[in-house]
């Protein structure tokens, strides 16, 4: 038992080594000072210098950046009243509701992309960001419906019942007692909609505009060209910001995870 | 609610009036007008032609036929289907081979301090840039680079490591982007088996292989399901994966959808592909489903004990 718990673990180990792999290389290469990232040449930190140097760069980081926060509000604003009313007004419309929100998350994104692009173009909907922005946002909403959802369903409703009661309008209750309760999870779902819509490749490559190219795509087109360290650079300090992130919203939500009694 | 209505006292403020669900109803709005109309339109344009040089628009719809199937299903086309299939498949079973051990081995065997901390640094590659890690693959498996050196002087290939641009790299880069949504689902279904089902399975004379086959994996069956159709899904759709490491050679659907549209304005015959992959995509996890189903229903009524 004993050798086959060493066994499991070793694999455990390798197979966490393997994940980790890629990144640990784009890491030691952001630091190669060579013009080409891919040949090394010499440590440098050079093109740590050279981030914003690139104007083409930048406006993409510049377009990724606004669509990101555009698609997170919309995110937000649509997913968080919608997972709320799943786990508290359930009824017969909530198994078809799930039912789409899973072809939504389980379509191929592909599929999803190229009927965005027609209906956008045959609407006349021609502004980059929006377009970009409306795009990323349909899956974002289903995430972050179901993330309010789950916290909804672990809370129950007497608090706000007991607004209720000692006569709080419905629209107080949902103000005063609601959202607070429900912020770990809106907070979760914002950066996690926020970080989607800045990875996302497929959508982006067809609703984008001339012009309004996010920054993977801008990765992706340079691709063919050879990139260049500052694109690593800019990925290593893109992963330090996302720990900080992703340390915080934890944070957040194992300290909100202890106040859970207060729901029953 | 059901219950709240009965003991609710009068002053209760809610509207009866609207429906009880209305504040969902945004969101669907939202999600009609700028999802499901559009898949409609898919199906309509992959029924369409490529217009004619005179013709405006990217597509003409004054006849409609089923020709862009068929063009699909032939020659090239048909030869990369068959290669996505199977590099999905194929990808799917791999990772869940690697993956079952760790989620069984995070779940099991670690100390439950530890387990959040694992779950942190198993989605935590997705905190980077999917691109960028795809392509550190193009470092790390380089014919000029280490790891083509350390498998040279140990005598494991004859010559350079010559997988780049391929078939065998583009299944490696799935494997790798879809290893964490094949062990988290397994992990979380292992997770919540109650320790003592086992203790009880192994103190009635089960040895570990039977506890296991007849206890465990009964109990990890959704989330190991869950994880299979979920890789598949999107492993069959990928499109970054065989961009970066495929080359020419290690193309799938994924290309074939975005070369027609975006570079063929061949709209109607890009669409017709992708609602074929859609289609394919369906029958394949129906099967599963009713396969397994029926297999469970079998050992339901084989074995007498319901679980």
């Amino acid at each position: 038992m004993e050798i086959n718990r060493l066994v499991l673990l070793a694999w455990l180990a390798a197979v966490f080594v393997f994940l980790f792999l890629p990144i640990v290389v784009i890491i030691i290469y952001s630091f190669n000072g060579g013009r080409n990232l891919y040949v090394w040449t010499e440590w440098s930190t050079h093109w740590y210098g050279a981030i914003f140097d690139n104007p083409r760069a930048t406006s993409a980081l510049a377009v990724s950046l606004q669509t990101a926060f555009f698609n997170a509000v919309i995110a937000v604003a649509l997913g968080v009243p919608a997972g709320i009313t799943l786990a508290r007004r359930q009824g017969r419309w909530t198994g078809p509701y799930i039912a789409l929100i899973f072809v939504i998350l389980g379509i191929p994104e592909l599929v999803s992309a190229i009927g965005q692009m027609i209906w956008m173009d045959r609407i006349g909907l021609f502004d980059g960001i929006t377009r970009l922005s409306i795009g990323h946002s349909l899956f974002n909403i289903a995430v972050v419906a179901l993330i309010v959802r789950a916290r909804a369903e672990g809370l129950g409703e007497q608090l706000e019942q007991a607004a209720g009661d000692l006569g709080a309008p419905p629209w107080r209750a949902f103000k005063d007692i609601t959202l607070p309760l429900m912020f770990p999870a809106v907070f979760a779902g914002l950066l996690l909609s926020f970080t989607f819509s800045f990875d996302d490749v497929i959508i982006s490559l067809f609703v984008q505009r001339p012009g309004t190219s996010t920054f993977p795509i801008y990765i992706l087109s340079s691709m063919k060209a050879g990139l260049k360290g500052d694109v690593a650079a800019l990925a290593v300090l893109m992963l330090l910001a996302s720990f900080v992130g992703v340390g915080f919203a934890a944070t957040l939500l194992s300290r909100s995870g202890k106040g859970k009694t207060l729901g029953g | 609610m059901t219950e709240g209505a009965a003991l609710a006292p009068p002053a209760r403020h809610r509207a009866r009036l609207l429906p009880r669900w209305i504040m969902a109803w945004p969101a669907l709005a939202w999600w009609t007008f700028f999802f499901v109309i559009p898949l409609l339109w898919i199906l309509l344009y992959s029924l369409g032609s490529k217009p004619a040089a005179t013709e405006a628009g990217a597509v003409s719809l004054a006849t409609l036929s089923f020709s862009n199937y068929g063009e699909s299903l032939t020659g090239v086309f048909f030869k990369v289907f068959v290669i996505t299939m199977r590099t999905a498949g194929l990808g799917t079973i791999i990772a869940a081979l690697i993956g079952f051990p760790v989620a069984y081995a995070m779940a099991l065997h670690v100390p439950a301090r530890w387990r959040s901390m694992l779950v942190f640094l198993l989605i935590l590659p997705y905190w980077t840039s999917f691109l960028l890690r795809t392509f550190a693959w193009r470092i790390i498996l380089a014919p000029q680079g280490t790891l083509s050196d350390v498998l040279h002087s140990l005598g494991l290939i004859g010559g350079r490591l010559l997988i780049l641009d391929t078939n065998a790299a583009v299944q490696l880069g799935i494997v790798y982007n879809y290893l964490p949504v094949m062990i988290l689902p397994i992990y979380v279904a292992l997770e919540r088996i109650d320790k003592s089902l086992l203790r009880a399975s192994m103190d009635l004379g089960a040895g570990p292989v039977r506890t296991f086959v007849q206890v465990t994996l009964p109990l990890a069956a959704p989330g190991l399901l869950g994880g299979l159709l979920l890789t598949f899904i999107l492993a069959a759709g990928d499109y970054v994966v065989p961009t970066i490491l495929g080359g020419t050679k290690g193309l799938m659907v994924g290309n074939l959808v975005a070369t027609q549209i975006l570079a063929s304005q061949n709209l109607p015959l890009g669409a017709a592909m992708a609602v074929l992959l859609i289609g394919l995509l369906f029958l394949i996890v129906a099967t599963v489903s009713a396969l397994l189903w029926l297999a469970r229903a079998i050992f339901r009524s084989s074995r007498g004990a319901p679980l």
